[in-house]
């Protein structure tokens, strides 16, 4: 992920592909003894969409400051197509931000915002006139062309602070959690408009959040942070998938963890022994005797009718269970592998769930990932 | 305030007693003003405009307070820019010695202005500045920097800083940052700073009489020197159009915040 292999990854990407590649190289920032980042190295290809995502304080604002320039980092440097810009100050940068809560001017009207990037630039009247009729245009909002931003909705707001961010065409969009401020509905509908607006455009986009069904329907690529350092780095359905570490399982999307005694191992399969029940897992290669984690997605677990038989099986009791209308969530107790969550599609559901009903559970082998305790992941 | 207990009589007493006591001093030279006789009295036979008419006939009255305006104006312009600067340069550092430049800027404010006086008068007789109107106009403006710091201060705290990021993730420089959307927002806080500046320039007399006698004549020394020497109830039409000024700028401040509090 060097900026060297930018620019290839535009085959096949619509949009016009002019974004540029940013590297952070060992990048950190300390705060007298607190280290908010910690030597975080990633790179984003040309015209890509990257979510640094993680919970509160996992220092994710931070590298989004670094990058645009705000906040100086402690070591580690930041790259725009291989040219050091860590000395670089905020205003020769010529990146679009979209700031959490906007910072929209509230003295200038829409138009007058948006054009503030074109009149720093000393751009004639006539070019930014239609530069900002454009961008309006862009996120469909050239009707409100002269309001002022307190005349607005929040998600309009947010439409201004997008069209002045990209007005001036800039190498790389920054946002800073820009949907946290809208309710639920609100925030489905305008993820979709910025999607489509990244493809539109093209450019390459990094975008921060805690929000991890925003950071899995945007992203080209996801960064997962926690405590300061870059945890696991990839595509949404590979993080989702393949997750590396406990962390990372447990933060996207909702995950059971199973721990096994490892029997044996060989031609691709482990034998993991709990309790009394013995697991079959494909992948990995800990050595008999190892203790494995797996991770196992609600989703993959299946109710077992009877004469049904899988690769591995466990009985249990439902201890409680929710209707969430497209499915019911489980709670199973069973002996040896704790409380597990099931995931069970409501329609044509085989059973109807009461609480103490004994139920059978099974999976197949590659259902389950075998994942590092956090510890044990730097 | 609608939640609270109807005040009682004592209450009502104390504050109407308090009204009476900061009005009734003004609103006497009123009266004063309009005397039919030719000494500092109540009218007795009649109101009488001929202490106007004489105001506005005299010379010595008439450049009193063109001196007085034009050292006023001066000494706002030094104060606004000055405690503008040092407003902003403390909001943008924003540390603890920044807190210091700050409580030192009201220096002016919290010594007493005699003190002050005597210091400024063997400075400016080092400098060759007694008695002049740039001497006057430099210490009426250095000691207005308090109350243009005080506002604008108060004006930069409810700033978001986000806005400066903004401004400048976008490519702003400094200046341009500065004069499109920081003065902008704090138009109104520099405005209510210049306004007291001012007043407080037109009506100081403790400087003056210190470091200026015979060229440098403001309004406010030529009634002391009025009082002083003669009873000439001049001195009361001039306090009233002292008043009715002072009234006229205070107006102007409230309309400027009220319009900036929409």
């Amino acid at each position: 992920m060097s900026a060297a292999a930018a620019a290839p990854a535009l085959a096949g990407r619509p949009g016009r592909g002019v974004g540029h590649a940013l590297e952070l190289r060992g990048l950190s920032k300390r705060y007298g003894s607190f280290t908010a980042v910690d030597a975080v190295s990633l790179g984003i290809e040309r015209g890509q969409f990257l979510t640094l995502l993680g919970p509160s304080g996992s220092g994710k604002t931070t590298i989004l400051m670094a990058i645009a320039g705000f906040v100086a980092p402690s070591e580690g440097a930041v790259l725009l197509d291989g040219r050091d810009i860590t000395a670089l100050p905020p205003e020769r940068r010529d990146f679009g931000m979209v700031f959490q809560g906007y910072a929209l001017f509230p003295h200038m009207t829409v138009a007058e915002n948006v054009a503030f990037p074109l009149r720093v630039r000393r751009l004639s009247r006539a070019e930014r006139e239609a530069k900002v009729r454009a961008a309006l245009d862009l996120v469909q909002l050239d009707r409100f062309a002269e309001r002022r931003p307190a005349q607005l909705s929040g998600g309009q707001q947010q439409r201004v602070a997008l069209a002045r961010a990209l007005v001036f065409d800039p190498d790389l969009l920054l946002l800073d959690e820009p949907l946290s401020a809208l309710d639920k509905k609100l925030r489905a509908e305008l993820q979709d408009e910025l999607k489509a607006l990244h493809r539109r455009v093209g450019r390459t986009f990094v975008n921060v959040t805690h929000d991890q069904e925003e950071a899995l329907s945007l992203s080209d690529q996801v960064a997962i942070l926690n405590h300061g350092r870059l945890v696991q780095m990839g595509a949404p359905e590979a993080l989702y998938e393949r997750p590396r570490t406990r962390f990372v399982a447990d933060f996207l999307g909702t995950s059971n963890f199973l721990r096994g005694q490892v029997e044996a191992a060989g031609g691709g399969e482990m034998q993991l022994r709990a309790g009394e029940t013995r697991l079959r897992q494909a992948g990995g290669d800990l050595p008999p005797g190892a203790t494995a984690l797996l991770s196992l997605r609600p989703e993959k677990i299946a109710l077992l009718g009877a004469g049904e038989a899988a690769a591995n099986q466990v009985t249990g009791s439902i201890a409680a269970w929710a209707y969430l209308g497209a499915g019911f969530s489980l709670t199973v107790r069973t002996s040896d592998l704790g409380a597990l969550r099931v995931a069970l599609p409501a329609w044509r559901a085989p059973i109807a769930p009461s609480e103490g009903l004994p139920v059978r559970l099974g999976w197949a082998a590659d259902a389950a990932v075998p994942v590092l305790e956090d510890g044990d992941a730097a | 305030m609608t939640g609270g207990h109807p005040a009682g009589p004592l209450a009502r007493l104390l504050a109407w007693g308090t009204v009476l006591y900061l009005l009734l001093p003004i609103t006497i030279v009123i009266p004063v003003s309009l005397t039919d006789r030719r000494y500092l009295s109540l009218p007795e036979e009649g109101l009488s405009l001929q202490h106007y008419a004489r105001l506005f006939g005299s010379e010595a009255w008439l450049s009193a307070i063109g001196q007085s305006l034009w050292i006023a104006l001066g000494a706002t312009a030094v104060a606004v820019a000055a405690g503008t600067l040092c407003a902003i340069g403390c909001w943008r550092i924003g540390r603890r010695s920044s807190e210091l430049v700050r409580v030192l800027m009201l220096l002016p404010l919290i010594i007493p202005g005699i003190v002050y006086a005597i210091g400024l008068y063997r400075w400016f007789g080092w400098l060759d500045l007694l008695d002049r109107v740039l001497g006057v106009t430099l210490a009426h403006g250095v000691t207005g920097i308090p109350y243009v710091v005080i506002t604008v201060s108060t004006a930069l705290a409810a700033f978001d800083p986000r806005l400066e990021q903004a401004a400048r993730g976008m490519g702003a420089s400094l200046g341009q940052t500065l004069r499109w959307v920081i003065l902008p927002r704090i138009a109104p806080g520099i405005a209510s700073g210049a306004i007291f500046a001012f007043i407080h320039s037109w009506d100081e007399l403790v400087l003056v009489l210190f470091i200026a006698s015979r060229r440098v004549l403001t309004l406010p020394r030529k009634i002391w020197d009025g009082i002083n020497e003669n009873l000439d109830p001049t001195m009361a039409a001039v306090a009233v159009l002292l008043i009715l000024f002072t009234i006229l700028l205070l107006a102007l401040d409230g309309m400027l915040r009220a319009r900036s509090g929409r």
